[in-house]
Parts: structure tokens; sequence; C-alpha cells
């Protein structure tokens, strides 16, 4: 008798396991039937602030070994991804570029995997950080001829940016990003961009 | 419930088949790790962005074509910001992940880590392309999958000796003048420089003093007439695109009368956007072809870019995602060589890998790679390009290594 009730247990087990996978069949991803994920800004904070400074390497610190250092500033990007499609997805990667005007300023690289279930929206918080003399070499090596145009020099370029940051006094744009989702062998690389003003 | 006991032996063999089937999981093997440096927010960050892409895309397309014989591929990608203390720092979160090559980036990380990637042994691949990383005997694990800046150089005044200067109306009648365009003290700039003003005098130059111009500098125009004054027929251009881009603008302004020709980092696709007419007829180099070109593995390059980025329009993609493809292809080889070997380690990945190259062709117009034990320059070849209508078209392939073999062999290596 107890061999027997044994035996029905395994077979029970058995066929639910059985049907629970013919039931994943059903909604199975395909090139056809995956709709693209859809990624929008919530909106962007500054996550952490230490003001405006700069001090050249003629400046002798207090602490530690004169250099040329500029006020670090974190950001952080809120975004909503929403899955509309019935079977659950993964973000492998997601990557955008962090605009202060018409001035690039950082490029954020996400490799952690971000599940987001079948019908549901995720929020993903991005962080940024870059810091005044990243900002004024990045300024001084790839904007010398937009910041002619506009009358700028590198240094009122960053103290607009970083003074004017906490009232979000200029568009913040995210750029030419691309999350990366995979569901079974499906891969798709989905475009998205925005700005926060 | 009779039909819920199994009553015979084949049934309990459907039993477990399905318990099998039910609770089995593909237990995957784990991982080969591999790091990449990039500078995405710092003063080379332009370039930098379009480098780390490339990265990323050739490291999906090599797990695409399964791996390192069958294994996978983990990218840990971090930006540095171009700051030293930060590649230290990074550095050493790489080996703490346990990865057995990286993928460097320019001069600040590749200078700063070259003493330590030696003593770990971990095989480090840069877009930094000097020569003095190609003598195994000094830096046995430096590596690039491009020829060296020195090379470039020596090819590319070469290449301006052979086709420009035989047609000039003084072509025998004196020396021809050269002067040296870069910012003095950076790295890259002053990397190629001797090797330059040497292949100058075996060519029978006459050399004028160099003219310091900012990797920043929009305005160099007292830099121009100090060349005008030396009344040179022909300017080395050592800095990157934007400070280029202004040089030959002034030169164009103030009627300079000389050839240009280009070092690596300045000779991009931007170049002829920025600097207008005054680009047409430049000369430069490259390692590799142009972002889209028709060239072998092209079409891979762009499918990638588009799947993987695609969030970055077509055309703004540069040539420097093909400098990361030939980093990473050659990196995926030599992995994949070792691995064969049964040594998948970093003296592994570079005496039964890289050290067995004899030729390997990875498309892209990459120069078939050799390493050998005692020499890491890949390729006695290089393409020389000349910008017509906007375009780079070939100009001359110089082959140095036949032209001057015993230089090449006993007098040029390492710097």
């Amino acid at each position: 008798m107890k061999k027997k009730s044994i035996f029905r247990g395994i077979w029970a087990v058995a066929i639910a396991i059985f049907l629970a996978g013919c039931a994943g069949m059903m909604s199975r991803p395909t090139e056809k039937n995956f709709k693209d994920p859809v990624i929008t800004l919530k909106h962007v904070e500054v996550h952490k602030y230490w003001g405006w400074w700069y001090f050249s390497a003629k400046v002798t610190p207090s602490k530690g070994k004169a250099g040329n250092y500029g006020a670090p500033l974190a950001l952080a990007f809120i975004f909503k991804i929403n899955n509309p499609n019935k079977f659950a997805i993964m973000m492998e990667e997601m990557k955008f570029t962090v605009g202060f005007d018409e001035f690039d300023l950082d490029t954020v690289i996400l490799q952690e995997s971000v599940w987001v279930p079948a019908k549901k929206t995720t929020e993903l918080r991005a962080i940024s950080v870059f810091d005044g003399r990243s900002a004024l070499l990045s300024l001084m090596m790839t904007g010398g001829y937009r910041l002619k145009e506009k009358e700028w020099s590198s240094w009122h370029a960053l103290e607009t940016f970083w003074i004017g940051i906490p009232d979000f006094s200029f568009p913040v744009h995210v750029r030419q990003g691309t999350a990366v989702f995979s569901a079974d062998k499906i891969v798709r690389g989905v475009p998205f961009s925005a700005t926060f003003e | 419930m009779n039909f819920l006991i199994p009553k015979s032996k084949l049934s309990s063999f459907l039993i477990t088949l399905l318990l099998v089937i039910g609770f089995s999981s593909v237990t995957g093997t784990a991982a080969i790790r591999i790091g990449s440096l990039v500078d995405v927010t710092g003063g080379t960050s332009d370039v930098g962005r379009d480098y780390a892409f490339g990265i990323g895309e050739a490291i999906h397309y090599i797990n695409d074509k399964g791996g390192i014989n069958g294994k996978k591929v983990k990218l840990y990608q971090f930006d540095y910001g171009y700051r030293i203390p930060e590649a230290l720092a990074k550095y050493k979160l790489l080996k703490r992940l346990k990865v057995v090559a990286v993928l460097g980036w320019e001069s600040n990380d590749t200078n700063a880590l070259s003493s330590i990637i030696s003593q770990d042994k971990i095989p480090y691949l840069s877009a930094f392309h000097a020569a003095h990383l190609t003598n195994p005997g000094k830096n046995p694990f430096n590596l690039f999958a491009a020829t060296d800046y020195s090379t470039n150089a020596r090819a590319a005044i070469t290449a301006w000796f052979d086709k420009n200067w035989s047609k000039h109306p003084d072509f025998g009648k004196r020396k021809p003048r050269f002067v040296a365009s870069y910012e003095f003290g950076h790295l890259y700039c002053s990397a190629p420089i001797r090797a330059i003003k040497d292949q100058a005098r075996i060519l029978g130059f006459e050399i004028g003093p160099d003219q310091h111009v900012d990797l920043s500098a929009i305005d160099n125009k007292m830099q121009v007439l100090a060349m005008k004054d030396f009344k040179t027929d022909l300017v080395w251009h050592g800095n990157t695109t934007l400070s280029v881009s202004a040089t030959l603008r002034d030169a164009y302004a103030l009627e300079l009368g000389a050839n240009h020709i280009v070092n690596s980092w300045g000779f991009d696709e931007n170049l002829p956007r920025l600097a207008g007419k005054a680009a047409e007829g430049v000369i430069g180099v490259t390692t590799n072809a142009f972002f889209g070109d028709d060239v072998p593995m092209m079409d891979t390059v762009v499918e990638f870019a588009k799947k993987y980025s695609s969030g970055v329009p077509i055309e703004k993609r540069l040539i420097w995602s093909i400098r990361a493809w030939a980093n990473v292809l050659a990196l995926w080889e030599a992995m994949k060589r070792a691995d064969k070997a049964g040594d998948l380690t970093g003296p592994g990945i570079l005496k039964k890998g890289f050290e067995t190259f004899n030729g390997h062709d990875i498309g892209l117009r990459v120069p078939p790679l050799n390493y050998t034990a005692t020499d890491h320059r890949i390729a006695g070849k290089v393409t020389i390009y000349e910008i017509k209508d906007a375009k780079f078209q070939v100009l001359e392939v110089v082959d140095l290594k036949n032209r001057w073999p015993d230089k090449w062999a006993k007098e040029w290596l390492g710097w």
C-alpha cells in the first residue's frame, strides 16, 4: 500500500511538471511575436552634489597629492521599462549618453541583468558620475568649435552646468540609448532617447 | 486513480523520463572573463565611446560564434575617465573578477599599467600603438592588432616622398622640407617623432623646427606662420582630429602651400567634416578600414552595430569601432588557440595564442597578424590613404620590411 502511494505521488508530480512545460510552450517568444519593450525616462535627480569648484595642480591641498580636480556630480536617471509581451524578458545591457545642452559629458553603460515580468513595468535607477576636470577636458577636446559658436569658454560652460543643475536650468538629454533584451534565443536591441527639463 | 499507478517497467521508465525533463536544467560551463577599460567621460571620450561600443558589439559576435571553443565570454567593461588613479583601481577590480585578459585604451592606462600587467602576466590589448610596446623583451604582455605609430609614420612620409615629391618641380634640385606639428610631452603625440625624423633623414629631407600644438587648440596661426617661414613642403600632424582640423584650416587660410600627413588618431571620418576644403589632398594612416568600407567582415560589424547599439545612428559610427573589433578578434583567436592547447592563462594566451600567429587574417583591412617571441610588430606593410573629394582613397601600400629589411630587423624594433 505504501509503495502504491509513493508511486501515485511521483506520477502526479511528473504529470504536473509535464503539463506546466506544455503551458510554457504556448507563450514562447519568437521573432514574430516579440514586441519591443518601451523605455521611458521618468525623471532625473541630482543624486549627489558637491557644488562647483576647481583646483589646479598649482594649489597645494590640505591632504593628498596636488592635481587638477573639479567638483564631481552624480545624476540618477530613473527609467520605466515596460514589457508588452506575454513572457518575461531580460534586459542584458543598457547604455546611453548624457548630454547637457548640446554637449555630451558621460556615457552610462550598465551590464547587469534585469528581468521584466510579462505585461509588467520595471523601474531602473541608472547613475551617471563625472567631474569638473573630465568635463573640462571633454569640452576642450571635442567641443571647441561649438563653444566658439556660442561664444562660451569651457569655464563658462562648466559653471553654467554645475551651478544650474539643481534647478535643471538647461535641458538634460538622454541620447543614443540602446537597451538589449533577450527572451529564450531572441535578442533585440531597442533604441531610446529622452530630454528632461 | 488507477491510471496514476505505474503497473509496468514501461510506466516506471516514462515517469523517470518526465522527472528528468521537468527537473533538468542546462548546467552551463562558467564564462571566461575579459576586462575592458574605456574612456567615455574624459578627454578622449569622443573617440572612446565609439571604441567602447565596438568592443561590446564584437564580444556579442564572438559569443554568437561559440565563444572560446564553446565557452561564453563575459565582458566587464568600465569607464575610467582617462584618470590614471581610476585606471589602477579598475584594474584591481578586474583582477578580483579574475579576468584572463584586458582590452585597454590609450596612453594613460596602458603606460600606467604596463609594468603591473607584465608582473601579473595578463595580456593587455590597447588602442595605444606606441612602438616601445612592440618589444617583447621590455613589454611582453602589451599587444595590439595594428601597425605601430612609428611604423605608420615612416610609411606615411615614405608614401608622400614616393607619390608627391617625385612630381614636385623641385624634385632632384633640392631637399624636401619637413616639419612636425604635435603636442610636445603628450605620449601619443610624441611617440613616433624620433622615428619619423629618422625616416626623413633616410629619405634626404631637411628638417625644420617642431611646432607645438595643443590637443585642444582651434587657433594655430602662429604655428602655421612659423612653418611658412621655413617654407615647409610637408607637415606631420601628430594630434587628434580637432586640433589637426584646426591647423589644416589655418594652413589653408594662410596659404601655407604644403602637403600634410596625419597620424592614425587624427585621421577619421570627422576630419573632412571639420576641415572642409582644407582636408583635400591630406594624407594619413589608419590601421584598419573605415566604418562601412567594402571589406571582409564589415557586413558583420555593421549588423552588430545596428543590433546592439541601435540608438546610435549608423552614419555616426566611426573608424574607432573597427579598431576595437580588430583587438577583440585577435584576442579571440589567441584565446581559442591557447584553450585548445589546454592553457587558457595569461602566459598561455601569449605563447600558445598570439605568438603562434603567422599571417592570421581577421579581415577589416587589418594587415595579417604576426607575433613572434622577439617581435610584436604585426606587419611591415602599411596602407596610406589620401582624402579626395571628402572621401578616403588608398594612396600607397608601403612595405617597410621589404624595402629596408636590415633596418627593420636590426634597428627599428621598439622605437
